[in-house]
């Protein structure tokens, strides 16, 4: 028996060693990627700085930089590629803008309770400023109530956080900035039903996760162009949580039930790029019309080989930039725009070309 | 001598409790030194806050696993109560009939899992994987896909209000904890529930209506669950249908840590609390030392392998493995 505690004893100590361990090259390798390797510095693009410049002229006079502010931010998940890209983003502009970011997230895109508790114990840090993205509308709120109590200035991107139960909940938003979701919807059917044609077809729309901002903007958004055209018919709209799997087999599903699809909008490139592969699959990619929304590296390509036919941009470099201008400018108390707005871009086949050094 | 085999006696029994107590405090220790956040006031309460609500659904957990069973529908049941009780409320209901009603829900989908686990003798695994869907998809049902929002501040109090420097989440999970470390080594309730883990074929044939404690500790298993959707719908403000995805793994994590047999007849409530607070403070700690969430899943989930691995070593040395009830 001793020998035998005498072994768990030294498993133990492996436990903490290794924990340590973990922690320790863990930070020191974050710190490494912000110092040390310089982030690949982008082509310059005159569309991408005709997009940055509508974002930053809506966010005049601009604070003051390199003062070194600390700001924490939260997205959604770093297990799918959109938000990964974001983060580049953020810690470029961290860079040009001479302040240090930190970006956590929660593990998947559904887990709402980890988002939340990972936002509370970041407000129990020295961050100035949060810039936080929320997995939907209310999951976060008490979290915002905790940092607005330390002082901590809250800047909302992306998907909303709902105002009013902010409210209820006794806190505050101090800034927010986003697209227009219903925008990016509308757009994209817009050009899906202008590639049908005056034929009309059958089309559907396969949403994130049902009740998400993102998910619910882009879906009234495309559903009121879908219905409000004349010939076109939508026949199925569906919840595929962001999900490339669960898009993929919707999109098998929807071929079984419709062979005759003409269209299909999906709430983001990961799903859009699912639902063309399942069309590759069953051999019916032909003639019909995929759209996404985001233009992440990936739905680049298959837009640039026909894959997909075209997707929703807009310049996360800019977004990123704007979203820390923003919140500095919360933080040495300046006034700030009640809501800004990133502009769009219609990426498709046509106009590919134009778009190669986007980012 | 005697006196130092009486030691040896409880340090075997409290083995796992006694380790796991350590490793939660050398690992407050070290993040304490690792970071200048860990130790205040707010961000224990943070922990506290959010590991209340792991206790609340764990401590039922036990009772099942305890059994030799398993409950994998918690996670639904807190998404299926928390909307019952939205919609209630919504539908002009008071407070009190909609929690009420919020936790006959979750009851009667663990008596479900009881009725048939007992009496058609299936395998829990499966039955409640069944169970979790079901929930699952009529929580959906009855919101349609879109969180429930919005309620009164006499319900939104059970989440987020103060008693001292305290919460009700809190106090409520204290409660449980107590009443479920009562239940488990005072009652018959308690000595049944690790007898049928233990040695359920003794059990029959000794008459005891065994059947019935099965039931009995199904039915628990449900009510906790729904308490726990009562804690994180009014913390929320809102109830959705997708909450508490996962909780199940977090809740039996967090059970096997805390030392309890998966194939019942032994276990600890002390445990399973001191697990949840442990795997609390590590995601905690985690998040406070900046760790990308990578990281975090794969040490939480390296710690319960080797947590696991522990017991299972010790057991094999010990004597009478596998019939010990104390």
């Amino acid at each position: 028996m001793t020998k035998n505690k005498r072994i768990l004893t030294i498993c133990l100590l492996i436990i903490f060693v290794l924990t340590l361990g973990g922690c320790g090259s863990n930070s020191n390798e974050s710190k490494v990627v912000n110092e040390g390797k310089e982030p690949a510095k982008q082509v310059s693009d005159p569309k991408v700085e005709e997009n940055e410049k509508i974002l930053m002229d809506q966010l005049q006079p601009m604070p003051e930089l390199k003062k070194g502010e600390k700001i924490g931010i939260l997205v959604i998940t770093l297990a799918n590629p959109y938000w990964v890209t974001l983060k580049e983003s953020y810690e470029r502009a961290a860079k040009e803008l001479g302040v240090n970011v930190e970006v956590m997230a929660a593990p998947n895109e559904g887990d709402t309770k980890s988002q939340l508790e990972t936002l509370q114990a970041m407000t129990a840090k020295d961050y100035q400023g949060l810039i936080i993205s929320p997995i939907e509308p209310y999951n976060l709120v008490p979290g915002v109530v905790s940092a607005n109590k330390k002082g901590i200035k809250v800047v909302n991107l992306g998907p909303g956080i709902n105002v009013d139960a902010v409210k209820e909940a006794g806190g505050k938003l101090d800034g927010r900035i986003t697209v227009d979701f219903a925008e990016q919807g509308q757009r994209a059917a817009e050009y899906i039903v202008e590639k049908i044609g005056k034929d009309g077809g059958k089309v559907a729309i396969i949403q994130g996760i049902p009740g998400a901002g993102q998910s619910e903007g882009r879906t009234s958004g495309a559903r009121k162009v879908f219905e409000n055209t004349p010939g076109i018919e939508l026949v199925s709209i569906q919840p595929g949580n962001w999900d490339r799997n669960t898009a993929y087999n919707i999109t098998t599903n929807l071929l079984q039930a419709h062979p005759d699809i003409k269209g299909i909008f999906c709430c983001n490139d990961v799903m859009a790029l699912a639902a063309a592969d399942a069309l590759v699959a069953a051999g019916k990619r032909e003639g019909r019309i995929i759209f996404g929304v985001d233009f992440i590296d990936e739905a680049k390509e298959a837009i640039g080989t026909g894959k997909l036919d075209g997707s929703i941009a807009y310049s996360m470099d800019a977004y990123a930039k704007a979203g820390i201008i923003l919140c500095l400018k919360t933080i040495q108390g300046m006034e700030v725009p009640k809501q800004v707005n990133s502009p769009l871009a219609v990426v498709t086949r046509e106009n590919i070309q134009e778009y190669k050094n986007w980012h | 001598m005697k006196q130092f085999n009486r030691f040896l006696l409880i340090w075997d029994q409290k083995f796992s409790q006694i380790l796991l107590g350590l490793v939660l405090f050398t690992t407050v220790f070290l993040l304490s030194l690792a970071s200048p956040f860990f130790m205040t006031w707010d961000n224990w309460r943070n922990i506290l806050d959010q590991s209340a609500l792991q206790v609340i659904i764990a401590v039922g957990m036990t009772f099942v696993i305890c059994t030799g069973g398993i409950d994998l529908s918690v996670g639904s049941v807190t998404a299926l109560s928390g909307v019952c009780m939205a919609a209630a409320m919504h539908a002009g209901v008071s407070v009190e009939m909609a929690v009420f009603g919020g936790i006959v829900a979750g009851a009667f989908v663990g008596m479900s899992n009881g009725l048939l686990v007992s009496r058609l003798n299936l395998n829990p695994f499966i039955v409640t994987l069944g169970t979790m869907a079901v929930a699952r998809g009529v929580a959906l049902i009855i919101t349609k896909g879109i969180p429930i929002y919005g309620f009164s501040r006499e319900f939104t109090w059970w989440g987020n209000g103060h008693i001292g420097p305290l919460n009700p989440p809190m106090l409520t999970a204290v409660f449980i904890a107590l009443l479920g470390a009562l239940v488990l080594n005072k009652t018959k309730l308690g000595y049944y529930t690790l007898a049928l883990g233990g040695n359920e074929e003794a059990l029959r044939r000794s008459g005891v209506a065994y059947k019935l404690y099965k039931l009995i500790v199904y039915t628990i298993c449900g009510i906790t669950a729904a308490i726990g959707g009562l804690v994180v719908t009014a913390r929320l403000n809102t109830a959705e249908p997708l909450a508490g995805s996962m909780f199940e793994l977090d809740a039996i994590a967090a059970v096997v840590l805390g030392g309890t047999d998966m194939k019942g007849g032994r276990g600890s409530i002390t445990g399973t609390v001191t697990a949840c607070l442990l795997l609390g403070v590590l995601r905690n700690g985690l998040t406070i030392l900046s760790i990308p969430s990578y990281y975090q899943q794969l040490a939480i989930g390296v710690i319960i392998l080797v947590a696991i691995i522990i017991s299972e070593l010790r057991l094999k040395n010990a004597p009478g493995h596998g019939n010990i009830i104390h």
